[in-house]
């Protein structure tokens, strides 16, 4: 059994495509308001100069928007952050262009989309965007992705006694690559993970531990069944648990066989 | 919260597998021989008329059954890489030692398995659906090779694959650092895997950043790059009685563009600065630097500008890319796995096929080889999106 | 110098403006003789290769990134559409 000291969580940013923000998004889990009736369009990342965001594709637009959000939150400089950016799939837009252009005329890809195909595009716009020299990384775990960055993040924080903003997204998967990479709608998340600083902070403690899968938490909400087809769901145990103000255990699967144990202090 | 102190880690055991060579032994000769790895680019239906750095004979080499569902080009590369130099017998002793679970896999890459779903789409069925000997969900998604590496390796514990473009399996070393001082792992299975694809080579030739001859870093003439792909790995591990020393790391961002670097090099140099810090440091104590040095316009020179007024002129500084093409997310590794060898070795390689240096350059930046002692050496990884990793590596005692 | 696009300046004005996205920009308000790169539409390099491509597609010629010409060439949108209709062959 490993344990990492308990950290602070100062900010909390969701955005689903009819859960458009941790407000609604929270409400929804409470039942206490249902989602959205139409699909909100995609961010817009304000944060961008304007070169950057007409080049942004879905990805970038929705991470930057809950990253944006969740700094916010926590009253943060986004560019004083490091900065831990996941995504199970990454772009699969991008990726379904990739392979097909490949397959037909290789030699006239876009050198735009090129740029949008890469795991750390988000991560790279978002450093652009805040003029942040602070380093971020760009990670990815299959189904794991969500537990495997917010350890990472929080491991981080622990380490470096800063603040980190932990973003994960996935988005709408096209063309034969979904068939394979099955993903629909967006859905983003982000936490900004900070050294404790007073009693009023809602805490967050990791523990990891050998486990299966049989033993993680199972969504309950009425937000499970929104984000169920969106390959970043296994995240929303997690939210679910931040939504109420109850102190709270959530188990999250880390690989085949590790558990992370996240104890989530009551707020006020 | 106290605060939990950096503390340099033990290399115990590493390898490297590259177009310059299988292992560490055929490494070292490449270099020692001045042995370019460079072909002419034959690799995919329409090969663009380039360079590129490649592995012979995976074509041959499926993965064995056991790992069949993890069949692909990129994760047969890694299993080469694994079964070289002894390393998987390593990491089994580590499990022995400390337990599966306490042992992480933290592996770098910039585009995996992309190359599988490549060639689905070149095949695909006539409803759309993937081929039936690649509807595999596992490699179609990054983590296909940080899940393959901890299967094939019987680990337990924690398992992430990091994809920032070319400062990937350089940021692992970090990332692993981390996670040993935070008490969550006591050794790590760190390293990167890239295979050539043509997403990185049309990708990059869209950008015009592919070089149609062999690459020549830091030469006056350089007009980019060639891809190569590579695959290494290394053990890290806490507490270790011999073995070479990660002694610190430096991680920054450009904050400029994605695909061309901060003119001033203002990332990098503060990647730098914060290498040296945690190694306690200096630029004079430095013996061997294996430069980034792709043998694009702009990174050559914002590199080359940064050495020459950061570093004595005795620092003995070249980019290896002239044996192994650029490697993107393996580069890190490879040139780490280089730098090692040249402390082990004393030989330190110059740079391949540049003729005429750039006016940038300072003296540090050598084209030939020399026989020399050292202790102490960096790598840099300067990636696309403005990612950097400087490493600060080192054999012998601490002090 | 007529500051009103022509047939294929509009053309060319309307590819731009989709291959590189630009938001809030009308084709039609694109001033033929206005800078393309750094000032006046403030495209950079990543763009004039987005447009080579374009370019390539629609009009079936290379445009070269070594062709010494390239500042005239690319400077306006004038000079641009100008270069298409000598060496297009769609």
């Amino acid at each position: 059994m490993s344990a990492l000291p308990p950290i602070a969580i100062e900010g909390v940013a969701f955005w689903h495509t009819r859960m458009p923000g941790w407000t609604i998004a929270r409400a929804v889990i409470r039942g206490e308001q249902d989602a959205s009736a139409t699909p909100a369009p995609r961010p817009t990342p304000g944060l961008l100069a304007p070169t950057e965001r007409r080049r942004a594709p879905d990805t970038v637009a929705l991470a930057l928007e809950v990253a944006a959000r969740a700094c916010e939150a926590a009253d943060r400089s986004p560019a004083q952050l490091r900065s831990v950016f996941a995504s199970t799939y990454g772009d699969l837009g991008i990726s379904d262009y990739m392979c097909a252009t490949l397959a037909g005329t290789p030699t006239l890809i876009s050198p735009t989309k090129f740029h949008n195909s890469v795991h750390n595009a988000a991560a790279g716009y978002w450093s652009i965007g805040t003029a942040s020299h602070a380093s971020y990384t760009a990670i990815s775990a299959y189904r794991y992705t969500f537990a495997s960055a917010v350890l990472e993040a929080a491991t981080q924080v622990v380490c470096d006694e800063q603040p980190v903003v932990c973003v994960a997204f996935d988005v709408e998967a096209k063309g034969p690559l979904g068939t394979v990479a099955p993903s629909t709608g967006l859905l983003g998340v982000a936490l900004v993970l900070a050294p404790p600083r007073g009693e009023s902070q809602r805490t967050l403690a990791l523990r990891v531990e050998q486990g299966s899968a049989a033993d993680i938490t199972q969504a309950r909400s009425g937000a499970a069944a929104l984000v169920a087809e969106n390959a970043l769901a296994p995240c929303l145990p997690f939210f679910e648990a931040l939504a109420h103000s109850t102190p709270a255990s959530v188990v999250l699967a880390l690989s085949d066989h590790c558990l992370l144990h996240a104890q989530v202090s009551g707020s006020q | 919260m106290s605060t939990l102190k950096f503390r340099p880690l033990r290399v115990t055991a590493y390898t490297v597998c590259s177009a310059a060579g299988t292992g560490r032994a055929a490494t070292l000769s490449a270099l020692v021989e001045r042995r370019s790895g460079l072909t002419p680019n034959d690799f995919g239906a329409s090969p663009l008329a380039t360079w590129i750095g490649r592995v012979p004979g995976l074509e041959e080499q499926a993965l064995p059954a056991a790992w069949a569902e993890w069949e692909c080009r990129n994760n047969r590369l890694a299993w080469r890489g694994l079964v070289i130099d002894d390393f998987v017998d390593a990491v089994a002793a580590a499990r022995e030692r400390y337990g599966a679970e306490r042992i992480a896999v933290l592996i770098g890459t910039s585009t995996a398995s992309i190359g599988a779903s490549e060639d689905a789409y070149r095949r695909l069925e006539s409803d759309g659906r993937y081929p039936a000997d690649l509807r595999r969900p596992i490699v179609h998604t990054p983590h296909s090779l940080g899940d393959f590496v901890q299967h094939a390796l019987a680990l337990r514990g924690i398992a992430v694959t990091v994809a920032t473009a070319c400062s990937s399996s350089a940021k692992v070393f970090g990332q692993a650092e981390r996670l040993i001082r935070a008490g969550l792992a006591d050794a790590a299975v760190v390293g990167g895997v890239d295979t050539l694809c043509g997403s990185t080579l049309f990708g990059f030739n869209s950008l015009e950043l592919i070089a149609s001859e062999r690459c020549r870093p830091f030469d006056v003439a350089r007009h980019g790059i060639n891809i190569g792909e590579a695959a290494g790995f290394a053990l890290l591990e806490r507490e270790a009685g011999s073995g070479a020393w990660l002694l610190g790391y430096g991680e920054s961002s450009d904050a400029h563009h994605m695909s061309a670097p901060h003119p001033e090099g203002v990332g990098a140099r503060r990647a730098l600065q914060d290498a040296l810090e945690s190694s306690q440091l200096t630029p004079a104590s430095i013996d061997y630097i294996n430069l980034h040095g792709t043998a694009s316009l702009k990174n050559d020179e914002v590199e080359a500008r940064l050495v020459a007024d950061l570093f004595p002129s005795r620092t003995f500084a070249s980019s290896t890319k002239g044996w192994t093409g650029h490697t993107l997310g393996a580069a890190g590794i490879v040139e780490a796995a280089i730098s090692l060898i040249a402390l082990e070795s004393g030989w330190l390689p110059g740079t391949l096929n540049t003729g005429q240096l750039d006016p940038a350059c300072g003296p540090q930046i050598r084209r030939e080889n020399e026989q020399r002692r050292a202790q102490r050496a960096l790598s840099f990884s300067f990636g696309f999106g403005g990612s950097n990793c400087v490493l600060a590596l080192g054999r012998g005692d601490l002090t | 110098m007529s500051a009103i696009q022509s047939a294929g300046e509009r053309e060319l004005a309307e590819l731009i403006v989709t291959a590189l996205n630009l938001e809030g920009v009308a084709p039609a308000d694109i001033e033929p003789e206005a800078a393309l790169f750094k000032t006046g539409l403030g495209l950079d390099s990543i763009d004039a290769l987005e447009l080579a491509l374009e370019i390539s597609k629609r009009y079936g010629f290379q445009l070269r990134s070594d062709d010494e010409n390239n500042l005239r060439i690319f400077r306006s949108l004038r000079s641009l559409a100008a270069h298409i209709e000598r060496h297009r062959t769609t």
